[in-house]
Parts: C-alpha cells; structure tokens; sequence
C-alpha cells in the first residue's frame, strides 16, 4: 500500500499527457486539479507512513525512496503545486495556449518530485536537467515577447552549465565510490567521515561541482541573474520559480550532506558566497525600480542566507528557510494579480497595509488591545522558554544558524517596509509588529527548526555544525548580517522620509557612484551581455 | 592507425569541408544524406574493427568540430544544420566505446531524420528549408512547433529522450583524462547552443505576418509521432543500459 507513494512523479506526466488528448478547455484545470490533489493525499500518506514507522519506502529496485526529506518537501510541493493549478485556472484562461501551459506545468512538477524523491544519481542527474527544460519552455510561455525569450536563453545558459557540473561530478563520484546509489553512498561517506581528515583532492573537487552546480540553480551570485530577469513569465511560473524551482540547489545539497563532511572547505565557501550574496542582493533588492525585479533580489539574497546556513553546517534549517521562504514568496506573486485587478477599480489602491492594520477603526476591537494580544503571545511565551532554557541548560547556546534565520526575516521586512511605504506616524508601531514576528520566527526555529534537524539527521544532526570548521563567532554574524539591516533600513527611510532638496542639492561623488554600481545591479548584467553574445 | 584515418574521415566531415562544400555538386538534402551513410559506414566499420582510441586522430575531430560547430551557429539551413550536428558529435563517436558509439549516434540519427522531415516540409511549405523568416511557428503551426521543440530538446541532450541518456551512458563507460573532459564539455555545451539558437528562432518569436504558415499534415504528423516513439523506445534503451 505505502509503495503507491513512489507513484508521484509519474502522476504529473498522466495528466500531462492525458491533457494533451482532451479538447474541452474547462476539463484541463479540473483533471489537473484532481488529480494533483490525489498526489497531495498520496504525499500526506507517505509522511504519516516515515513519521509513524520511521522507515523510509523504498521502490523501483531503489532508484526512488521515499525518506525523511521527501516527507518533508513532497507535501509541500503538492500543496503549493494544487495552489498554483488552482490560480492558473483562472489567471491563465483567456491565454491562446492554456493546453500546453497546463502540460508543462505538470512536466516541471513532475521533475520537481523526481528530484526530491530519487535515490540514485542517475535519476537525479535525469530530474536535474528535465526541470531545466520545462523551466525554459515555461520561461518563454508568452512566446512572441523577444525580452522573454531572451531571458529564457540567459536562464537554460546558466542551468546547463549547472547540468554540466553536476553531471561531471557525477561521473566524478561513480569512478570515486563505485556506486550510484544515495542512500548506499550517504553511509559510505559516513563512515569515512569518522576515520578522520580526508587527503583525497578528488572528493574535495565532487564537493565543489556539487555546491557550484546548486548555487547556479539556487541564483547565487554571480550566477543569479537569471531569476530577476524572467519575472516577465506567466504570474503563476514566477511564484512556482520563487517558491520551487529556486530550491533546488539547498535539496541538493541537503541530499548531498554526508558528502559535504568530508569537505569542510566546501562548506566555508558556501558561507563567504551566500554572504557575498545576501548582502549585494539585499541592496540591490532596494535599489532596483522594477517591483518584481526586487522580488526576485529578494528571492536571491533569500538563497545568499540559504547556502550560508548550509556553510555552517544548518542543512535542515536550510530547508525550513527554503519553505517558509518559499510559502511567503508564493503569496506575493499570486496576490499581486488581483491587487493589480483592485486598483484598476479604485484609485487608493494598494492601500498601506499598515495603516489598515494600525489606524482604521475596527469595530470588533481597538488597536491597543492588539498589541497587548501581540505582547502576550509572541514576547511573553519567548521569555518563558528562554528562562526555562537558561535553568535547564548552562545558558543560551550560540547558534549562527538562528541568527542568520533572524537576519534573513529582517530582509524580508526591508522589503515589507519599502512596499508599504512606512511613514513617519505609523513606523514604530509597523517596527513593534515586525520585531514581535521576528521573536515568533526565533521562537518557532527553536521548536521547529530542531525537530526538523531531529526528524531528518536524527543523531548525526551536531556531526555537521562540528564540520563547518569556519569559525564564526556571535559577534562576527551580528556584525556582517547586522550591517545589512541597518544599511536596507537607512535606505528605505531615506526613500521614504527625508526630503531630497531639488535643483541645489548634489550628492556626493562617492554615494553617486554607489548608487549608480546598485542601479546599474553590480553591472553583472552588461558583463554577461558583453561577453556572453550567443544568444 | 589506419582505422582511425578512415573514422576521422568518415565522422569529421572531410569529404564535405574538402570537396563538396567548395565544388557545390551536389545538393545539401543529398549532402546529408551522405552524411548520414558515411556516419553509418564509420560506426560498422568501428564495430567491427574495435581500437583503442588515438588521442592525436581525436584532437583532429575535435578542431574539426569546434569549426562544425562554429558553421552550425551560422547557418539558418535546417539540412545544413543536420550534417553539421552529425560532424560537431564526430569527437565523442571516437571516444566511446563501440557499443556506446552505435546507440548514440542510432539517437542522433533518428533525431536528425525528425529534423529532416521537418526541413522537407520547410521547403515544401515555405518554399526552402530556411529557418530565417518562419518564425513563432507554436503559436500558428502547433504541430510543426511540437515536433521541432522535441527533436531541438533531443539535440540539445536533454532528458527524457535518448541522446542525453546515451551521451551520459558514453561518458559514464568511457576512461577519464585531461582531453576526455574538455571534449565532453564542449560536446556537450556545443549541441544545446545550436538546438536553443534555431529554437529561439523558430519555435519562439513573433509570426511573420508576410508567410503563410501551413501546419503538418496528418500523414507527416503520423510520420514524426512514429519517429518520436522510437526515440522514446531508444530512450528505455538508454535508461537500462545507464543503470546497468
């Protein structure tokens, strides 16, 4: 019974073709629908089955399997897959080529799965490159646009360098280990990794292919600039390419964990890059004009924090920050299009979300209780556990992987801050709101977050923070991630309150060229133009 | 050594960068054609004779194809584009084992021949087999735009179909040295940029409106959907022997 779970990937691929023989337009989203919601029920199942017996499923002679990180993730790309299906339903009806969106759509989920669930290279060599595809043909969906099209192109460009790394590394790994199977591989390095230091160049040189090959597919820099770019595909595909797609480099290195033991040095450069990138695309986040292009350098630095929890040996915070990141960033860009729909109706629209949770009258009760009910459930609950801790513990523990969780979330509010313009009546009370979010994002790492680690790791969850080797300590994190936060804040003030004199008023040479390097973004994007002509 | 002479002559493309191109008799359906036996020619004779692979004859294929691949990126002829991709894969036929060598080029012959029948109704249709102007042909002639983004997905070696199965089966038996990985890389990188450019240019972009776009008929849909299930066929084929 449990084995009908390993039918997920291959469900997607029935709807697809079963869509390509229907020609009522009203059936697509519907079988689409049912039966993505069958794939759900069925993930659900499987992660009861993993949570209840604790064994994984294994199935296809062990080329699937069905384990804690499937259990996890699978659930949650069906149930944002039904949400998108759902709003494509609508959102994508008047488009002449609504067939093959749904079809490819169905395509890209399918790789999704296959990636999730595989336990062999080989098929995850095979899902690797299939969602590159389907990316590409959703990508350049609207296909008379030259920009789409065009972006499209940048976009496979960088994903089948990615296909390229990843397949030398694993045929690197074969004529290494022998073996193509994950689970069999994860034990063997497990093992080696308890013998001591590793001399072999070759494992270090399948440690880097790897981490290189999921920065590209996870837009780190300089390798980001694909995402921001292709915000011109359907709403739908941006949502599913921020809150999916994106995610595949931290799966990949989440199923790659054991081998990254081996290879601290591996690890200490996913932390500088996912720092370099965190913070440029934080900035760039706030400098660039286009909204959607700041989604996606928000998208980007989101990834930058992503990689570095994975530098410090956080590999199961990664993925509760690719998720919960992925659920945030979802939700914007499906909202956006009934917003856009709202304000065509209503001039004051996008109203400040802000002002409507702070100063309108509420009928039901005023806002000062709320913020007491704000107090009372998030501040007073973190002050019980962290007393409870300091008495059941020898004090606070220092974990750079929670902090860098607090900077990623106050990133996010920069962006939250910029979109609804805080101003100077409303802005402490909009701060009070966030930092109490913030405590409750803290708040629930800590019960979360750990039993994440517990559930995927289990007691070899402390074997990779003792790994990452790179010492960085409390102060250093504070420091380099508390940097961007004041930065993106003086930003968006200065964006917001200070009233630039006109005419006069110059500014100086140093912040001009500052700000035209974030405005012209890092001019990564002219470099690329400029030396990579071939599409 | 003698073998690898007649390898190199008959993947490389020599007799069509030596003679053909420059003489012009004959033309380019018939030079594919040609392309296509000598290929088949060099994979008999490679099956029968097995060498061990020469490096210097390999280097040669591989400047012969970096210049096939160059003249690949110019053309907008899809016959042209076919002996072209034929002549780019010359390296790797080379360096794969001959079981390796018959099921990949088996796949990019079949893939080619899909491209083939494409062009045919190119120049039936539009009067030759040049891509230049035949542009957005998804949105107008969504057949055609089917089979074209199949067969351009199978060359630019991407999963499910058999030339990135078979490509990945070659490089995973093949020995590993300095050479080996440089030429897998430009194989490899090199077939996706010629698919994705005539992709771009045809499957994408904007109808011309001075071309009246014509869609497959139903007996050329049969043809290509016969074509495709093979491909799918050798893609089993490929998928046992990657994990066998």
């Amino acid at each position: 019974m449990e084995n009908l779970v390993l039918f997920i990937p291959f469900i997607p691929v029935l709807i697809a073709f079963s869509l390509g023989f229907l020609k009522q337009k009203i059936l697509m989203p519907k079988i689409s629908l049912f039966f993505s919601s069958i794939v759900a029920i069925l993930g659900l199942f499987g992660t009861y089955y993993v949570m209840t017996t604790g064994e994984a499923i294994y199935g296809f002679d062990g080329l699937l399997v069905y384990n804690e990180l499937s259990a996890i993730l699978v659930p949650y790309v069906a149930i944002l897959g039904l949400v998108i299906r759902k709003f494509s339903t609508k959102y994508m009806w008047d488009e002449p080529e609504y067939k093959r969106f749904f079809i490819l759509l169905n395509f890209i989920f399918s790789a999704i799965y296959l990636l999730v669930m595989s336990n062999n290279l080989i098929i995850l060599t095979i899902a690797w490159q299939l969602m590159s595809i389907s990316l590409y043909l959703l990508i350049s969906f609207n296909v008379e646009s030259k920009s789409a099209i065009k972006n499209g192109g940048w976009t496979m460009l960088i994903h089948k360098l990615a296909d390229l790394l990843f397949i030398i590394a694993v045929v690197l790994t074969y004529k290494t280990f022998g073996s193509f199977d994950l689970a069999e591989l994860s034990q063997k390095w497990l093992e080696m990794s308890k013998l001591g230091p590793i001399d072999n160049p070759v494992i270090y040189v399948i440690g880097f292919l790897f981490l290189f090959a999921a920065m590209m597919k996870s837009a780190i820099m300089p390798f980001h600039l694909w995402l921001p770019y292709t915000s011109e595909a359907p709403t739908p595909v941006s949502a599913l390419m921020h809150a999916g797609v994106v995610n595949v480099g931290g799966i990949l290195l989440n199923k790659m964990a054991f081998l990254l033991l081996l290879t601290p040095a591996v690890l200490n450069v996913a932390f500088v890059m996912g720092l370099i990138t965190a913070v440029f695309a934080s900035l760039l986040m706030l400098a660039v004009s286009d909204i959607k292009r700041s989604l996606g350098y928000s998208t980007v630095g989101q990834m930058g924090y992503m990689i570095m929890e994975v530098g410090l040996g956080a590999f199961s915070l990664a993925i509760y920050h690719l998720m919960v990141h992925g659920i945030f960033k979802a939700s914007l860009f499906l909202e956006s299009g009934s917003l856009i729909h709202q304000a065509r109706k209503d001039p004051n629209i996008p109203k400040r979300l802000s002002h409507e949770v702070f100063w309108e009258e509420k009928p039901q009760y005023n806002s000062i209780n709320m913020f007491r009910m704000i107090a009372f459930f998030t501040v007073l609950p973190v002050i019980v556990f962290v007393g409870l801790k300091f008495l059941l513990t020898d004090g606070l523990e220092f974990n750079a992987a929670v902090l860098i969780l607090a900077f990623a979330w106050l990133t996010g509010t920069q962006l939250f801050l910029s979109f609804f313009e805080v101003n100077k009546v409303n802005s402490p009370k909009v701060i009070f709101a966030l930092i109490s979010s913030f405590v409750l994002v803290l708040f629930t790492y800590e019960f979360v977050g750990l039993a994440l680690e517990h559930f995927l790791y289990g007691e070899y969850g402390p074997l990779f923070y003792e790994v990452a080797t790179l010492n960085v300590t409390g102060a250093m994190t504070i420091f380099m991630l508390g940097a961007i936060m004041v930065v993106g804040w003086l930003f968006t003030y200065k964006q917001h309150y200070v009233n630039v004199p006109v005419g006069k008023h110059k500014p100086s040479k140093a912040k001009w060229r500052f700000y035209k390097m974030l405005a012209k973004e890092g001019y990564i994007s002219d470099m690329y133009v400029k030396y990579f002509k071939i599409f | 050594m003698l073998i690898h002479f007649i390898l190199l002559f008959l993947f490389a493309g020599v007799p069509y960068y030596v003679y053909l191109e420059k003489t012009k008799t004959l033309e380019k359906e018939k030079i594919f054609f040609l392309s296509t036996a000598l290929l088949v020619c060099g994979i008999i004779i490679d099956t029968l004779f097995p060498q061990e692979v020469s490096m210097p004859f390999v280097i040669i294929a591989f400047i012969a194809s970096l210049y096939s691949l160059y003249r690949a990126n110019k053309t907008t002829n899809l016959y042209k584009l076919g002996y072209y991709v034929l002549f780019f894969n010359a390296p790797v036929l080379m360096l794969f084992g001959p079981e390796e060598s018959v099921l990949y080029a088996l796949s990019m012959l079949l893939t080619l021949f899909g491209l083939y029948f494409i062009a045919k109704y190119y120049e039936r249709n539009y009067g030759s087999a040049n891509y230049q102007s035949v542009s957005g042909i998804t949105l107008v002639t969504p057949y055609a735009g089917l089979f074209l983004t199949i067969y351009l997905t199978a060359l630019a070696l991407y999963p499910p179909f058999p030339n990135a199965l078979l490509f990945l089966n070659g490089i995973l038996s093949s020995d590993t040295h300095f050479m080996w990985y440089i030429i897998n890389s430009v194989i490899f990188f090199g077939n996706f940029l010629i698919a994705m450019r005539v992709m771009a240019k045809t499957v994408f972009g904007k109808p011309n409106d001075n071309v009246h776009y014509v869609d497959l008929t139903l007996k050329e849909r049969r043809l290509h959907l016969f074509i495709v299930i093979i491909l799918l066929l050798l893609s089993i084929v490929g998928f046992k022997e990657l994990l066998s």
